[in-house]
């Protein structure tokens, strides 16, 4: 992976796995720009979730691990979505790191 | 920790190499029992999971040194050498397939302690350069940061304004001179802040003075997992200073069940002088508390509830008596799984497992032992006390669909609490049903 990606004209920094060096620099293409690398169409579920993660970020301080982020969107969008198989088919690289990814949020980390 | 390699490991592995570890590889008998006590054993059938297998690198180096017919071998040029290609295939091993859960050590017939020698081959394997990246960033980030998740006071301050928003109560922060220091994990406080708010209701409710400290929240110590005792020393430090400085008498381990071995057990060793405070895990405060007639709870649950033993509280600290006097005030239909107490199953997820992505096969494989036990008994719910354990049992039931919310114990109790300022109890209100 290349250390910076092209958004909208603009070269936007980032690490050797793909993540956001500064996340100022998110916009909502940023999203699609990631996901057209990952071979994936962006769709309003998806939507859904990148928007919950930025949500949560700016509250929260830390990119969820895949168990936190699965019970918090249980809690916010519902039971249905709150699941690992769920969230596995819309993120299918990992629905914590890929769609932080895609929100612009540093890589999740999980606990020991 | 720069420059790791095949001889700061090696002589690690000689440095941890003391009495109890001779007396324990004479001893073996190859009797092979500690395989079937290993749950990475048993649910995948791979003979390498055999836990004193696991122990090879060491057991060479004990042998090459420390015995005679270990030094005629080497002499002979017929001596067993543990080189790096070695370590590197121990290293899933090692870390992969141990949650440290210690049945092997509890069931060995000559008593052998494998999970004090896998906790001591690991400072092998870290000084080797044979440690999981996982384990790896973790260490490093709880060392930078305080959590291994690298998750700040921010964070926690947030919670806590949500605590304090839901119960009208005030989260003590820096209190100095409270009788409890009440340390957390990290994941704790981002996956189960319900634990954070409980004990808040319970200690309002018992009038227990009690705090946080700003200094040092987290307790869980990626040090211990990893294998590094100055990590795993700097950790426990940490959580002394803090506690020093607000002068409490007593400390409150994370729920997390190595956390509280850290803690507990190793800590005073690990930084070679007595603490001046006693630890305890929150499951034991509560019961005191019961005891002393300080928590008053109405209602019970009415579904069927069985509970999950965390390895580190109840095989290696003997609480076991606790949280089933716990249970019983709430819980009208307890039903204990088969094996249980000592004797119990882990969950899979232990002793850095779970930090340890390329070992996610090997965890949820290791989990069948605990679904096999819950199928059995078949509850509505499983209550436990320890986030990485519920964060397993949550991840495996799902996995299987199996629909078993899993519940912690110390919530359950701050649901049933009677209200306290109101003299007159609310009629009515005979199972609360969980929300």
């Amino acid at each position: 992976m290349s250390d910076t990606i092209e958004v909208d004209g603009k070269q936007l920094a980032v690490d050797e796995e793909g993540y956001l060096a500064d996340l100022n620099d998110w916009v909502p293409a940023v999203a699609d720009v990631m996901a057209k690398q990952d071979n994936l169409e962006l769709t309003e579920e998806h939507w859904d979730i990148i928007n919950f993660l930025r949500e949560y970020y700016e509250e929260y301080q830390i990119a969820p691990a895949v168990r936190v982020l699965t019970k918090a969107v249980g809690k916010k969008l519902g039971k249905e979505k709150g699941n690992s198989k769920y969230l596995y088919s819309l993120f299918p690289y990992g629905p914590a790191k890929q769609a932080c990814r895609f929100a612009g949020l540093p890589k999740p980390t999980g606990c020991v | 920790m720069s420059e790791l390699s095949l001889e700061r490991g090696l002589a690690a592995l000689r440095a941890e190499i003391d009495a109890p570890v001779a007396a324990f590889f004479s001893s073996c008998v190859r009797c092979g029992l500690c395989a079937q006590s290993c749950p990475f054993y048993l649910e995948t059938g791979d003979p390498r999971y055999t836990p004193i297998l696991k122990l090879e690198p060491l057991r060479r180096v004990w042998e090459a040194e420390f015995t005679l017919w270990g030094r005629i071998k080497r002499w002979l040029g017929l001596g067993q050498e543990v080189s790096d290609a070695m370590l590197a295939e121990w290293e899933p091993l090692v870390y992969d397939s141990c949650s440290l859960c210690g049945r092997c050590s509890m069931v060995c017939p000559v008593g052998n302690d494998l999970v004090y020698m896998i906790r001591k081959t690991r400072e092998g394997m870290v000084q080797s350069g044979h440690a999981p990246e996982g384990l790896v960033a973790a260490s490093v980030r709880a060392i930078r940061t305080g959590s291994p998740m690298g998750l700040q006071w921010k964070t926690l301050a947030v919670q806590i304004q949500h605590v304090e928003r839901s119960t009208g109560l005030t989260v003590p922060v820096d209190r100095a001179g409270a009788e409890y220091l009440v340390m957390l994990s990290s994941m704790e406080i981002i996956n189960f802040p319900e634990y954070l708010e409980a004990i808040t209701r319970i200690f309002d409710h018992a009038g227990v003075r009690w705090t946080l400290s700003t200094q040092c929240f987290e307790a869980t110590n990626a040090g211990i997992q990893i294998g590094s005792k100055d990590i795993a020393a700097e950790l426990v430090e940490r959580v002394v200073v803090a506690a020093s400085a607000l002068g409490v008498s007593r400390v409150i381990s994370p729920e997390c069940g190595h956390a509280f071995t850290a803690i507990r057990w190793e800590g005073p060793n690990l930084i070679g002088r007595p603490y001046p405070f006693r630890v305890f895990h929150i499951i034991e405060v509560l019961d005191e508390l019961r005891r002393d007639g300080r928590l008053h709870t109405e209602g019970k649950e009415a579904d069927r509830l069985s509970m999950h033993d965390p390895c580190n509280l109840a095989r290696k600290s003997g609480v076991i008596g606790e949280q089933r006097a716990l249970m019983d005030l709430v819980a009208e239909h307890f039903v204990d799984l088969d094996e249980h107490g000592r004797f119990q199953w882990c969950c899979g997820a232990g002793g850095g497992v779970s930090s340890n992505e390329r070992a996610e096969p090997l965890k949820l494989a290791a989990f069948k032992r605990k679904k096999a036990q819950i199928e059995a008994v078949e509850p509505e719910r499983m209550v436990t006390m320890c986030a990485t354990c519920r964060t397993q049992l949550e991840e495996g039931l799902e996995e299987f669909n199996m629909d078993i919310p899993v519940v912690g114990l110390t919530e359950m109790i701050a649901e049933h609490l009677v209200e306290r300022p109101a003299a007159e109890p609310e009629p009515g209100t005979e199972s609360g049903q969980p929300a």
